[in-house]
């Protein structure tokens, strides 16, 4: 038994390690695509530049709740089972569908990539944002499996979390960087 | 086979002469050093029949220790630390000391293009954008004994432009402004070349430089002017570049 | 199906190395055509020309040289030496030195293997696009990668190669550093990993924070290409945007420590050759990690020294060439421990070994010529030549070949088993090292001369004209240099088939691997092993009493 607890809290300390890394590379990426956004709004005579249609904050917002929202959920999970596994993906893919009508929405509304440099910055960093969600899901998105045993799952549902926190994070810089300030 | 570096025509091009110079001492003889290291030990301190044992040592006493470091920092401080002052010293001092307060300077605003380079000079009212200025085509005239500040932009792409008979050569960035002077001391023809990819006719994007005595340059510039005026057309604006303020 | 979507490291490095060494061929034979049009300009090139340039007769135009240099540049750096040392050599080899059964993440490995192929699909599917292949130099500085400089599909595949490139090598980023923290046999302290793992762990900290950075340039590149978005491209009032120097900085802040990736697995296998080979411990083995550490941390520093020329500020320049030439510190404690490692050993000349000197040569000369290039002045004068070329290619192709070909000559026995022939590798070793030098060495000095790089036909420029002797002897050497490796590739796979069957230990030194049979069992340890000492305990005058001259990390003395 002991030999066993041991071996399984050494592969939580491989995945915990294993995650940090992962959420590193992820965090350099986002901070490099901040730096672009950083260097292309002090090249800007005025921000927004003129003619900028007014950003939708409020849908960007809401859509930013979802995600918050489908990380509690896959906390929940964690005490309560595999029932709030899947509402959590749900929230995550909602937020998924809601980014790309808010999408659609900004290409209508001349705020799309090529329109100017808050659509080129916006555009940019909720792409690769989405990306990262998408990504988070697929790989959530096997432990919904039966074949996987309890304590796997409950292993690789704690580093989902924090991988889903992170992202959430990552939402509220950009939400912040872009559309408020 | 001859290897011959650019004949150096200009004020300041020895400098850079002479950092190359001392850096070919400096890392000629630690080079050497490492030469005679290594070929000693693959002579002399090969595994043979009478000497089948290593010298056993971690290296990691103070001896030791006291010895690489000491090594390395005498590096350091001949080869770096040197050169640094050095070159800082002759950056301040000639290549980035930007002759702006000089009235004599020869002002040129250069562009770069796909695949040319064009130069213009303001004419005698000393002001860029009006019809007296001679604007040339992959020539760059210059007077000797002057400085020369050359302002650089780019149409499309970066470009970089190169004097090797000066030693330097600066970036073209399009959406900003370069700036680099120099100073020729003798008259010739030397040539202008692109230092930075730009495309398939890169490697003909070559242009010339003519330096003049000062009375043969101001000859040429009065017979330039003279054409720019004649030629000069209102009405064509896209002839007709936009300059900016020195 | 179970074997190509394996899942154990040692199947994983070889299916890398094999790949990788398939596209090292590709890019050498890339150089080749390079060379023939700088020692031929505008001749047709023999035998293959007609079939790889069929619409120009043969003749290689303006528009296939700039693809030839762009891809080979690329895919020598992101396609071959790369992952050779760190896909090959680090899967294979670190779980074995550091006794463990496996990666801690194995259907990572395994992922990041097809991400890596996909890659490489994607960048092979490029050259035969309208308008075909990136044509911006591996660089791809904006605004020539943008739709301003370089429409066509092909720029575009090119972007999305290099970012799947970035993510497979990301995957393994994670491994090799959770592998190192976690997985290591008790006993094995980090001052007792052989310095060949430092290298692996070290590159994957550079590799876990800086391969973003790429991936973000390309994504930013990608949008502005696909996208219209303007990251790339200068601005205007009503039209904000960005500037051509965002991607300089973007490139270079991952592009330098790009550099110290692919070199730092090259100096942690050195340095245990060199002791293996000396039969003596590493000189100075706290120093060098410390050194190691240190040129991991100031290669974050010191990107802008490629862009000395670009007009960036006075402070921010000379603070570039300040921190560039700090770096040198820890490389030349480096390099004197390599020396004192070899002073007073029992060297034994094997092929690895050569490798390994041959390296120190080349790394010596080609680090020392950085220095000219991080003093300011004189960069004015050497950026963009084919000094710079020279510098490079001293250091990259040289001594990391060199390291590459060491790792085959040393690993090769415990990977499959076989010896590789002794004979053969010192017919392929003085050949390619003295090619090498004259190729490099060749350049440096046209470099010196003015001949700027990427230049499809030097002799435009009247000042270049007297140097085409020199680059028909740079190119004779090259093919020297190319035809040398036919040596090397008959070795390799007539060994695999008919070398000598291998000992578990032929080189005969302490670290874990080489207490395993050749090739190792697919769980590697039927027991994990228990450290008692560190890599390099040879000489030790216990082992004298044992009568031999090494003792095993694991070997326990009664």
């Amino acid at each position: 038994m002991n030999g066993e607890a041991a071996a399984s809290a050494s592969r939580r300390l491989n995945g915990a390690v294993g995650m940090a890394v992962f959420i590193g590379a992820c965090a350099m990426l986002f901070a490099a695509l901040l730096f672009a956004y950083a260097v292309v709004r002090s090249q800007a005579a005025a921000w927004p530049p003129p003619g900028t249609p007014p950003f939708p904050r409020g849908a960007a917002a809401a859509n930013g709740l979802l995600l918050i929202a489908a990380g509690f959920a896959l906390r929940r999970a964690r005490i309560r089972g595999p029932a709030w596994l899947a509402v959590g993906l749900g929230l995550a893919a909602v937020f998924l569908l809601m980014q790309a009508s808010l999408w659609g929405r900004l290409v209508a509304g001349h705020l799309g990539p090529g329109t100017g440099a808050l659509g080129d910055a916006f555009f940019a960093l909720s792409a690769f944002h989405a990306l990262h969600v998408l990504g988070g899901l697929v790989a959530i998105s096997v432990l919904l499996r039966r074949r996987v045993p309890g304590e796997t799952r409950l292993r690789r549902l704690r580093l989902a979390t924090i991988y889903m926190d992170f992202v959430a994070v990552v939402w509220l810089i950009i939400y912040v960087a872009v559309c408020l300030l | 086979m001859r290897l011959d570096v650019p004949r150096d025509v200009s004020l300041d091009g020895h400098l850079v002469d002479g950092v190359l110079g001392y850096l070919t001492l400096c890392t000629g003889i630690a080079f050497a050093v490492l030469v005679v290291v290594l070929a000693v030990t693959l002579l002399f301190h090969r595994a043979r029949a009478s000497r089948p044992h290593a010298h056993h040592t971690h290296g990691d006493s103070l001896r030791a220790r006291l010895l690489t470091f000491g090594v390395g920092l005498i590096l350091f401080v001949a080869i770096d630390v040197t050169l640094a002052v050095r070159a800082s010293g002759h950056l301040h001092e000639h290549f980035w000391n930007y002759p702006d307060a000089d009235p004599s300077a020869l002002r040129v605003e250069v562009t770069a293009r796909q695949w040319s380079w064009t130069f213009r000079t303001a004419g005698p009212d000393a002001r860029f954008g009006t019809p007296d200025d001679v604007v040339t085509l992959g020539e760059l005239h210059v007077p000797v004994g002057r400085p020369v500040y050359l302002k650089l932009r780019s149409k499309d792409v970066v470009h970089s432009l190169y004097l090797p008979n000066f030693r330097t050569k600066i970036d073209a960035i399009p959406g900003s402004t370069t700036k680099l002077w120099f100073q020729a001391q003798e008259a010739g023809r030397t040539e202008i070349g692109c230092a930075q990819h730009c495309g398939v006719s890169h490697y003909k994007m070559r242009g010339w430089l003519i330096a003049s005595p000062e009375d043969e340059y101001r000859g040429w510039l009065a017979r330039a002017e003279t054409d720019s005026r004649l030629r000069y057309d209102p009405a064509d604006t896209v002839a007709q570049q936009e300059g900016w303020e020195w | 199906m179970r074997r190509i979507f394996s899942t154990d490291h040692k199947v994983i490095g070889k299916q890398f190395l094999f790949l990788r060494l398939a596209f090292l061929a590709v890019g050498g034979v890339m150089a080749m055509l390079i060379r023939w049009q700088l020692a031929r300009p505008g001749q047709p090139v023999p035998i293959v020309g007609r079939l790889l340039f069929p619409g120009a007769g043969g003749v290689i135009s303006p528009a296939a040289y700039t693809s030839l240099f762009t891809m080979h540049g690329t895919i020598m750096i992101f396609f071959a030496v790369t992952p050779i040392l760190i896909g090959g050599f680090g899967n294979f080899c670190v779980p074995l030195l550091i006794g463990a059964r496996d990666m801690a993440f194995p259907r990572l490995n395994m992922a990041s293997f097809w991400v890596m192929a996909a890659a490489t699909a994607t960048l092979t599917a490029s050259f035969f696009v309208p308008l075909g292949a990136a044509q911006a130099g591996w660089t791809a500085y904006a605004t020539l990668s943008t739709a301003i400089g370089a429409p066509g599909p092909g720029q575009t595949m090119w972007t999305v190669a290099i970012y799947l490139n970035g993510v497979s090598t990301v995957m393994g980023a994670v491994n090799y550093i959770t592998t190192v923290v976690r997985l290591r046999a008790p006993g094995m302290s980090w001052f007792r990993l052989p310095l060949t793992v430092w290298g692996f762990f070290l590159t994957s900290i550079l590799n876990a924070l800086f391969v973003p950075v790429i991936a973000a340039a390309m994504a930013l590149l990608f949008f502005d290409r696909v996208f219209g978005t303007q990251f790339f491209i200068a601005g205007t009032t009503m039209r904000a945007g960005g500037d051509p120097i965002l991607y300089q900085h973007l490139f270079w802040l991952f592009g330098h420590p790009e550099v110290y990736i692919l070199i730092l697995p090259a100096w942690g296998i050195v340095s245990d050759l060199l002791s293996f080979f000396a039969r003596k411990p590493a000189f100075g083995y706290r120093v060098t990690v410390w050194a190691l550490i240190g040129v991991v941390i100031l290669s974050c520093v010191v990107y802008g020294h490629h862009m000395f020329t670009t007009g960036m500020s006075p402070l921010l320049g000379e603070s570039f060439m300040l921190l560039t030439m700090i770096i040198s510190v820890p490389t030349s404690l480096l390099f004197l421990n390599w020396l004192g490692t070899l002073w007073r050993g029992a060297l034994r000349m094997t092929t690895p070994m050569l490798f390994c000197v041959g390296l120190v040569f080349t790394f010596g000369i080609g680090g020392l010529t950085g220095l000219y290039l991080a003093d300011i002045v004189a960069d004015q004068y050497l950026h963009d030549t084919y000094f710079v070329v020279g510098h490079f290619h001293l250091i990259m192709a040289a001594a990391l070949l060199m390291a590459s070909f060491a790792a085959t000559y040393f690993w090769f026995p415990k990977m499959f088993g076989r010896m590789m022939s002794e004979r053969l590798g010192k017919l392929h070793f003085w050949p390619t090292f003295l090619a090498l030098n004259v190729v490099f060495i060749g350049q440096l000095a046209i470099g010196w001369a003015g001949m700027q790089r990427r230049l499809y036909d030097p002799s435009a420029y009247d000042f270049l004209k007297h140097l085409l002797p020199w680059n028909v002897w740079i190119s004779r050497a090259a093919y020297v240099l190319g035809l040398s490796q036919l040596v090397f590739v008959w070795n390799f796979f007539a060994s695999l088939r008919r070398g000598k069957p291998a000992p578990a230990n032929p080189w005969e030194v302490g670290t874990l691997e080489w207490t395993l049979p050749s090739p190792p069992p697919h769980h590697n340890f039927e027991e994990i092993p228990t450290v008692v000492r560190g890599p390099h305990e040879l000489g030790h005058p216990d082992a004298r009493a044992r009568g031999k001259d090494w003792l095993g990390q694991d070997e326990v003395l009664s």
